[in-house]
């Protein structure tokens, strides 16, 4: 269980976190929504322990700020591509911290192998992370958080740089991995996408969480409109999933709104 | 490579090579010259055996080759070594060790001395170099803002600190036009300076610094990860960067006080030992600080007797055999990623 009170986060004169509450259960998927400068990434890295703070994280009733130890892998929305380096030797740096710096055990190898396979990026493992494509980059930097074996994943824009098909394979990945225990929290732009998968959707605004709740209930909630000042609006598709447009293109749409 | 199994980062037997292709560049850097020397007789004299060099042979392989090529070694590890952490602590591939403003604040300070310093300038030319060269880098971290800037900050004020050490050195230089050619050879590097004295100051702050670096360099690979993932793989990358940029900033002031600057080592090096290797870790510190030492002192054997009695800067066979080589391996790399 991932406890958050009282959370604030201060910039110099400018408070990005204001007094956030959250209690996010094990093994479960939520999803951070929100504008631009909303105060989702500052909430990951906060989360992550890099950011100083106000208030109390607790990981299983552990202060992540006391607990350097705590196993929690991030996946960054834009990789920082090392010079020339391989696959293998990019997802190979995910062990580092349980091996110890510049030991690899066997074990290591066989996971690295293992979660090379996972990803389908096996037999790519000698290519050099800088001639990949961005869906092929974004499952290297899945399988170098996933052989981190974390409790927590955090991902951070997961499916920003991918088209529909790369970013439905890899959010189908990350529903495998949260299959095995492993508590996720994303943040994305796409509410639709989120709601399909997360189950949980987390509403953020000028460092507030303006609406929390089950994916279905946010995404049918009157405020949600207004948390984007409606200019979206909420139609339901024959097989009754909903899906969130711009509200300019909605009168174009035959699916009543909602 | 075994079955699921992927394979090995890095492998201690590269690094053994290394050691030996130093150990073959330092014999034939004492043994050859106007007058060569047989590697019998110099393997003798050096474990102390009986049937070594004698007289005029014996002082020239203690008292000048040998420093020689000690201080070429010591300034070819400082440099290949301090320009791979700088390309790690930047990520950037064409970041070298004068990028902030080391190379412009040696200089500043090797033209005050040269144009300043009276008679005895070689007593204080490597001082004024070296507090040139670490002046002008804490004055990049004082523009930067900050002790933690992030790298694209750091390498703009190491810009800008290294312009304006050059444009007040093009001043000195105008005012004193008799200093143009000692500043210009300095700048050429040179190690014809090389003595047990130099060798052993430029050896303890050398060895200090490639110590420090070499005992991170497992840790320095998060470096390449974003700050966030280092960050969860229990690594302060801010922390690490600032260890890593003093230390190389130590290495390259002492390697440019000692020998002016040697330019294309701190970058052909690394990318030559990561090109061979196929492998970015920087595990591969160490080998880059014996492959940098072995391309030094070849370097030198190859200005000390190219247009001999005459010597070439050293400068010139860097650049003259660095760049063409560099550039095979950037293509073989290349087709090889291909």
């Amino acid at each position: 269980m991932i406890n958050l009170e009282n959370l604030s986060v201060r910039f110099e004169d400018r408070e990005v976190l204001q007094s956030i509450n959250l209690e996010i259960p094990e093994g479960t998927w939520s999803c951070l929504v929100g504008p631009n400068g909303a105060g989702k990434t500052t909430l990951l890295r906060t989360m992550l322990g890099m950011q100083s703070y106000s208030g109390s994280i607790k990981y299983d009733g552990r202060e992540i700020a006391k607990n350097k130890s705590l196993n929690i892998a991030f996946v960054p929305q834009r990789p920082s591509i090392p010079a020339a380096m391989s696959v293998a030797e990019y997802v190979m740096l995910g062990r580092a911290k349980l091996d110890g710096w510049g030991k690899e055990s066997a074990h290591s190898r066989s996971i690295v192998h293992e979660m090379l396979e996972a990803t389908q990026l096996l037999g790519m493992q000698s290519q050099l992370v800088n001639t990949l494509s961005g869906g092929e980059m974004q499952r290297v930097l899945i399988a170098r958080a996933l052989v981190q074996e974390p409790e927590v994943m955090l991902l951070d824009e997961p499916t920003s740089a991918l088209d529909l098909h790369h970013q439905i394979s890899v959010l189908n990945k990350v529903e495998e991995i949260k299959a095995t225990g492993v508590t996720i929290i994303s943040t994305m732009h796409d509410i639709t996408l989120g709601a399909m998968y997360a189950e949980r959707i987390i509403i953020m605004q000028s460092g507030r969480v303006l609406l929390d709740g089950e994916s279905q209930s946010v995404i049918h909630s009157p405020e949600l409109r207004s948390a984007f000042d409606d200019r979206i609006s909420v139609h339901k598709l024959e097989n009754g999933r909903p899906v969130i447009i711009a509200a300019k293109r909605a009168a174009g749409l035959d699916h009543g709104v909602i | 490579m075994k079955k699921n199994q992927i394979d090995r980062v890095w492998r201690w037997q590269i690094t053994a090579s290394a050691a030996a292709a130093l150990l073959i560049a330092c014999l034939l850097g004492v043994g050859f010259g106007p007058v060569n020397l047989n590697f019998g007789s110099i393997i003798r004299t050096l474990l102390g055996l009986p049937n070594g060099l004698e007289n005029e042979d014996h002082t020239l392989l203690l008292e000048l080759r040998l420093p020689r090529v000690v201080l070429g070694a010591l300034v070819g590890a400082a440099l290949a070594t301090s320009g791979a952490v700088y390309q790690s602590v930047f990520r950037n591939p064409l970041a070298d060790p004068y990028l902030l403003g080391v190379a412009s604040g040696a200089g500043l300070g090797a033209t005050i001395a040269i144009t300043n310093g009276g008679g005895d300038l070689h007593a204080l030319l490597p001082l004024f170099a070296f507090l040139g060269g670490v002046l002008a880098v804490a004055a990049t971290f004082l523009v930067a803002g900050r002790l933690f800037a992030d790298p694209s900050t750091l390498l703009l004020a190491g810009i800008a600190v290294g312009s304006f050490a050059t444009a007040f050195q093009t001043y000195l230089q105008q005012r004193n036009s008799a200093a143009l050619r000692p500043v210009y050879s300095w700048i050429l590097g040179e190690l014809t300076v090389a003595n047990w004295d130099v060798v052993k100051w430029a050896g303890f702050y050398i060895f200090i610094a490639l110590f420090v670096l070499i005992r991170i360099s497992k840790v320095l690979d998060a470096l390449m990860l974003s700050d966030e993932e280092a960050y969860s793989l229990g690594v302060s990358p801010q922390k690490i960067r600032l260890i890593a940029v003093a230390a190389a900033t130590l290495a390259t002031a002492t390697a440019v006080s000692a020998s002016g600057l040697i330019g294309f080592v701190g970058i052909v090096v690394p990318h030559l030992v990561r090109g061979l290797t196929k492998r970015a870790t920087n595990r591969s510190l160490l080998s880059i600080a014996f492959v940098g030492a072995a391309f030094l002192v070849i370097a030198d054997l190859g200005a000390r007797t190219l247009l001999s009695p005459a010597e070439l800067p050293i400068g010139v066979i860097t650049a003259f055999v660095g760049a063409p080589f560099f550039l095979f391996v950037l293509r073989a790399r290349n087709r090889g990623s291909q």
